[in-house]
């Protein structure tokens, strides 16, 4: 099975904008560096940084961060400045509880963290994607006006969880601003 | 996608000589070949809609949605096709009939109706496109066949933004879901229903006013609905049509039951449920609507109360803060131990800097709330109030 999705990936890599990944990882332009994990693949397209081993279906890694003036993709709901840590994550998981795409939303785990030097939050939920399969998801981040850092894991329940929860934990331990205000 | 175009073909090719002039469905009917075929093929669907986790559990609002659709047909066309109507959660306005009678109706479609006489306009409309035969009458029609076919491979590609249950829709589903029937089908099933309903007892007046209403609500929102009851010129369609049979009617006639608490009563879970949803999604209007139309039912509800006083304090426009506070209130002298209540009260004096009194209503949510999920943000907050601040 393992085979078949590196197989699968491996023809993704050829026709689409993958590229193999380990070490630190800077951008300037989004202001942050972090250290990604050997072998594993980026989507080298679009504003979000997005890598996976496996399939981005079965495990990914995300980092975003949009201005909080820009609207969101599932809630009509908007940031504000002065939002208190709690409201920065209610915004977050209300997005993606209200992605139709996904059913069955549970929220397992909500706490306050910092990270950064920012008060932020770190949530942990399940759902089922639309093709039946549990996924289960961990959400860190925080505001550091004017722009919302998110670094996002998720990976289907059985197995994939698991297996790589200590690789995003190594990721988000590694996460910095290069310049903060 | 190719399965499902091959096997349209073939069903096309089947039927290539077949009539569409099909009699509605009374004692003597008789499935066809073909309409078994598309029976079979309602059932595969909705099987894997049944599966997916998007039906709405509620026995007793099935029973009364049920109960309501056997007093719209006589005995005889249930003994033909067994009407069952069913709840999806989503919070779009649709609902969609399958052939083989089973009605699936969107929570959103039901929280946003006043009466019983509104859902039986919508089960009425529904139905008359089983009875009527509409599916295998436009399945038939070869003169439309490479314009079905491409309306749905259109239709059916690219749906996932709208969400799971438009990818789960086979090709019956799409064309009942989506597209919708032809103008004529429509406009029958129209008809058809208002005399339904009408006969039944129902007030015909509230047929047009249902679709005035989501009429409304498409253009406040203007939010872009994958489905055929949230399509405003759909919608329009069926309220000019409505407007002209209430005409048709004489004036003595234009009276009936709406059963209005009793309607209200049977969905009111929905109607909760549904403002939630759309409190996340920042449909603060709608949700507003929705909690209001949940207290006229049960005002003493400390869970509804505090719920639009979280729709407020999350709006924060104008005088929201007040209204939320006051309605925080009002749920604690209802229920003293619903621990939201506090939780919300104690965020607004926080933010006001009014950190005595939010210190002690924040400590009493975590009291009445050990386990909640969001101790640590709560905590946090405790603690800076314990640190000083206004009084």
């Amino acid at each position: 099975m393992k085979k078949i999705l590196l197989f699968v990936l491996m023809l993704a890599v050829g026709c689409a904008p993958w590229v193999e990944v380990g070490g630190i990882y800077k951008t300037e332009s989004h202001n942050f560096s972090v250290e990604l994990p050997q072998g594993w693949m980026r989507w080298n397209q679009g504003d979000d940084l997005i890598i996976t081993r496996d399939g981005v279906l079965l495990q990914n890694i995300q980092v975003v961060r949009p201005n909080i003036k820009d609207p969101l993709k599932y809630t009509k709901k908007k940031f504000s400045n002065g939002m208190l840590p709690h409201e920065v994550a209610e915004i977050i998981l209300d997005d993606v509880a209200s992605n139709q795409a996904i059913l069955g939303f549970q929220l397992i785990e909500n706490t306050s963290i910092e990270i950064c030097g920012f008060s932020g939050f770190r949530a942990i939920y399940t759902y089922k994607n639309k093709g039946g399969l549990k996924i289960k998801s961990v959400y860190c981040g925080f505001m550091a006006d004017p722009w919302f850092y998110g670094l996002n894991y998720n990976a289907a329940e059985r197995y994939y969880f698991e297996k790589d929860i200590q690789t995003f934990e190594r990721v988000f331990k590694s996460f910095k601003l290069i310049k903060t205000a | 996608m190719r399965l499902i175009v091959l096997s349209l073909l073939f069903c096309f090719l089947v039927m290539g000589c077949a009539t569409t002039s099909l009699p509605p469905v009374t004692k003597d009917f008789k499935l066809e070949d073909d309409e078994k075929r598309l029976w079979l093929r309602s059932e595969e669907e909705q099987e894997v809609i049944n599966r997916s986790g998007v039906i709405y559990r509620g026995e007793e609002l099935e029973a009364y949605l049920n109960e309501i659709a056997e007093k719209l047909q006589p005995a005889e066309v249930f003994t033909h096709i067994p009407f069952k109507v069913v709840v999806i959660k989503n919070h779009h306005l649709n609902a969609f009939m399958y052939p083989n009678g089973v009605l699936y109706v969107h929570s959103g479609l039901l929280a946003r109706m006043d009466n019983e006489a509104q859902l039986a306009t919508l089960l009425a409309h529904e139905m008359t496109h089983a009875t009527h035969r509409h599916l295998i009458k436009q399945f038939r029609d070869t003169k439309n066949k490479t314009a079905f076919l491409a309306t749905i491979s259109v239709t059916t590609a690219g749906l996932g933004v709208y969400g799971s249950l438009a990818t789960l829709l086979g090709s019956i589903g799409t064309v009942a879901a989506i597209r919708g029937y032809s103008r004529e089908h429509e406009t029958e099933a129209d008809e058809e229903g208002f005399k339904l309903m009408a006969s039944s007892g129902y007030d015909p007046r509230e047929a047009s006013k249902l679709f005035t209403h989501l009429k409304k609500e498409l253009e406040e929102e203007k939010e872009k609905e994958p489905f055929f009851f949230g399509t405003h010129p759909r919608v329009v369609e069926r309220l000019e049509n409505y407007e002209t049979l209430l005409k048709t009617r004489p004036l003595e006639q234009q009276e009936g039951i709406l059963n209005t608490e009793i309607f209200l009563e049977k969905t009111s879970r929905i109607i909760l449920d549904n403002a939630r949803d759309d409190l996340r999604a920042g449909r603060f209007e709608i949700a507003e609507r929705g909690v209001k139309k949940y207290l006229i039912v049960k005002p003493e509800s400390a869970e509804a109360n505090c719920l639009l006083g979280d729709i407020y304090r999350q709006r924060a426009k104008g005088d929201d803060l007040a209204k939320a506070k006051a309605h925080y209130q009002k749920a604690i002298s209802i229920n003293s131990s619903y621990p939201d209540s506090y939780k919300g009260i104690g965020l607004i004096h926080y933010k006001q800097g009014e950190k005595t009194v939010a210190k002690q209503a924040l400590e009493l949510y975590l009291s009445l709330s050990p386990q909640a999920l969001d101790r640590t943000y709560i905590e946090g907050y405790i603690h800076q109030c314990k640190e000083g601040g206004k009084k």
